[in-house]
């Protein structure tokens, strides 16, 4: 039973930590740099979500379209102010100035807010229940719920509408993309507005159940960095693998074992994935990799 | 990558200056207020911002308030800077210990007092005579943690669940020794990361120790959650924190019902109240800064008003500072600070309880160390 009720909590944290490797992953695809902000946006989301919970007693589901909105805004400014001016320039440059931004984001966050940890409204108001003695709680189903439909969306739109098209077509080649019309610099903005949205999703999430303070973003980095690393550099399946592969050592291995050695058998897992399949479970997607 | 990003981060600097007296004083407030450690460090600044603020009429003060993030080198620089500015009297300094290690040699050097809140326990083992340390130290908190599980709760079956950080390590290791002095083992120990998100795995283990306590020595954070997934899981046994579960910030973050059994060391609760002097502290911090102060504010602000009654006296040098704190007896607002000789001047602790009826903990015991004075 314990075994099961572990399960359960594994996969609603795994579905939080993929929402954020899913933001991180389009991205990459689709400027190919790496946003070492997007940890700091999902705590951008977590203390949205609480400010607005201040000024409004709601339950979460109905604050989270304005966690959303809030985010893509703040997703276009990183766009603006990271992204496009260095767009021509190397990778590396990218790198720089979202490590930039995050701080920015982590030291306002702070002045704003204060540093007191916060914790945002459960998705759905309610007890947990119990069925055949599981505990079960509602804000776990309500994650799982959550991610799967925004992954799923996400798909979708990345892979069967002609938005998901012309992004794809500006990740593989931008100055093509802008040859055959499509709107480049206008697909880079949706992009970073979609993953800030997905982090700001993801923060809205994980600040109800497990609280968020403004330097909790270099752990959720870590994290959506080592699942895209595990399921293949730009797969969005790869990185809801990655994310799922960490939250179970999170939770059922180091439910036997020390957590510091549980630590280290995902670390050691990393390296024998990479070491098997240097490209990652999924393999990576060809010509990703900064 | 972060780390070394955030050294280029600019401290933020603020000037200014109390009211004119006889006596005048310049003295630098170098704390943390980004990073991992803001939350207390925010404490520890407002602390010694009230203090500064508002003091003794004879005295004329001037500060600047600077921030050490979390990087030793940040904390050097602070207080090269400071010092280059000249005529230092003394200085409010980190209570990040790896900030404090790295600033003690240039103390030395510059011949300067720094007074913290730092709890690393090597800081007053250096035989630097220039630091001052404000807040009890494990020596001293771990001791009363151990003895009012043992002795007030009759616990003979604790488990310890500690952070892996410096902090964590060192209150483990004062813990089980003095579990260890009262006749006790623990029956389970674990050390987590900061970064752990599910406390399950961990309650799991523990409740398969069958510990009769659990004695938690983690982060402000950390605490909450584990205090609240315990309780969901359906932990009913005591629960006896370290001293984050006595800021108001991490009591926030549960339901008082969570709170009802758990209990937690601490230098001093200022929000519990006591007497007419610590109500009126909490009434002006809370005028001031908008929030309630912990035991970090409180500790901070009595340093600091010791300070301050030094330069009252006459004593505005660094040296004159300086002997003024290794050999005056000082009656602060949370306990009568002395130094051992060593630069440790806090020798009480006190342990809270909340009754689960709200969040305003009640100070339960009170725990003083030997006095090697007497």
């Amino acid at each position: 039973m314990l075994f099961i009720q572990l399960a359960l909590n594994g996969l609603a944290l795994g579905a939080a930590y993929a929402l954020v490797a899913l933001g991180f992953v389009l991205i990459l695809n689709a400027t190919r740099a790496v946003n070492f902000a997007q940890g700091d946006l999902v705590v951008t989301g977590g203390f949205i979500g609480a400010a607005l919970a201040s000024q409004l007693p709601v339950p979460g589901f109905v604050l989270l379209p304005f966690v959303m909105a809030a985010m893509a805004g703040v997703g276009l400014c990183v766009s603006a102010l990271a992204y496009w001016p260095i767009r021509s320039r190397p990778p590396v440059s990218v790198f720089i100035t979202t490590i930039a931004v995050g701080i920015i984001l982590q030291n306002g966050l702070n002045g704003v807010f204060g540093p007191e940890p916060r914790t945002a409204p459960a998705l759905l108001p309610g007890a947990n229940f119990e069925i055949l003695g599981l505990a079960i709680s509602r804000q776990s189903l309500a994650i799982i719920c959550v991610a799967a439909l925004l992954i799923a969306g996400q798909l979708y739109l990345t892979n069967h509408t002609q938005v998901g098209r012309a992004m794809r077509a500006t990740a593989q080649d931008r100055d093509m993309a802008a040859a055959l019309g499509i709107p480049v610099a206008r697909m880079v903005a949706l992009t970073f507005a979609a993953a800030a949205a997905l982090a700001g999703v993801a923060g809205l999430l994980l600040a109800n159940q497990f609280f968020v303070t403004p330097t909790d973003g270099t752990n959720f980095i870590i994290k959506a960095y080592i699942a895209v690393v595990i399921g293949g550099w730009g797969r969005i399946g790869g990185a809801l693998a990655g994310a799922m592969l960490i939250a179970l050592f999170e939770t059922l291995v180091s439910a036997w074992i020390d957590y510091t050695v549980a630590t280290g058998l995902l670390y050691a897992a990393v390296l024998t994935i990479l070491f098997v399949r240097p490209s990652g479970i999924f393999g990576e997607v060809e010509g990703r990799r900064a | 990558m972060r780390r070394v990003a955030l050294w280029f981060i600019p401290a933020a600097v603020l000037l200014a200056s109390a009211p004119l007296g006889a006596f005048e004083v310049n003295i630098p407030v170098l704390v943390p207020v980004t990073g991992f450690l803001s939350l207390e460090g925010t404490s520890q600044r407002n602390g010694a911002l009230l203090a500064l603020e508002n003091p003794p009429n004879n005295v004329t003060v001037t500060y600047e308030v600077a921030d050490t993030s979390t990087a030793p080198e940040i904390a050097v620089n602070a207080l090269e800077r400071a010092v280059s500015r000249g005529n230092i009297s003394a200085v409010v300094a980190s209570m990040l210990g790896t900030q404090m290690l790295a600033m003690l040699p240039l103390a030395m050097e510059y011949k300067v007092p720094l007074v913290t809140m730092s709890g690393t326990a090597r800081i007053t083992e250096m035989g630097n005579p220039w630091v001052f340390r404000f807040f009890p130290g494990d020596a001293i908190t771990k001791v009363a943690h151990a003895r009012y599980a043992v002795e007030e709760l009759g616990k003979r079956r604790p488990a310890i669940i500690y952070q892996t950080t410096a902090y964590g390590q060192s209150g483990r290791r004062h813990l089980a020794e003095s579990l260890r002095k009262l006749g006790v083992e623990t029956v389970y120990e674990e050390g987590i990361d900061t970064s752990v998100k599910d406390m399950l795995p961990l309650i799991s283990k523990a409740r398969r120790a069958m510990p009769d306590v659990l004695l938690l020595h983690l982060h402000s954070g950390p605490t909450a959650l584990f205090v609240r997934q315990a309780r969901a899981a359906g932990i009913d046994i005591p629960i006896v924190a370290g001293s984050a579960m006595h800021q108001p910030s991490t009591a926030a973050l549960l339901e008082p019902s969570e709170l009802e059994g758990v209990c937690a060391e601490t230098g001093s609760s200022p929000i519990s109240g006591g007497n007419a002097e610590i109500e009126q502290f909490a009434i002006d911090y809370r005028k001031r800064f908008g929030s309630d102060p912990d035991a970090f504010a409180l500790g901070q602000y009595d340093a600091t008003t010791m300070v301050l009654a030094a330069a009252a006296s006459g004593a505005t040098t660094p040296e004159a500072i300086r002997q003024y704190l290794s050999q005056t007896r000082h009656r602060g607002l949370a306990m009568e600070y002395y130094s051992d000789g060593k630069g440790n001047m806090a020798h009480d602790a006190v342990i809270i309880c909340y009754d689960g009826s709200d969040r305003l903990p009640d100070i339960v015991k009170h725990y003083r160390a030997a006095d090697p004075q007497n």
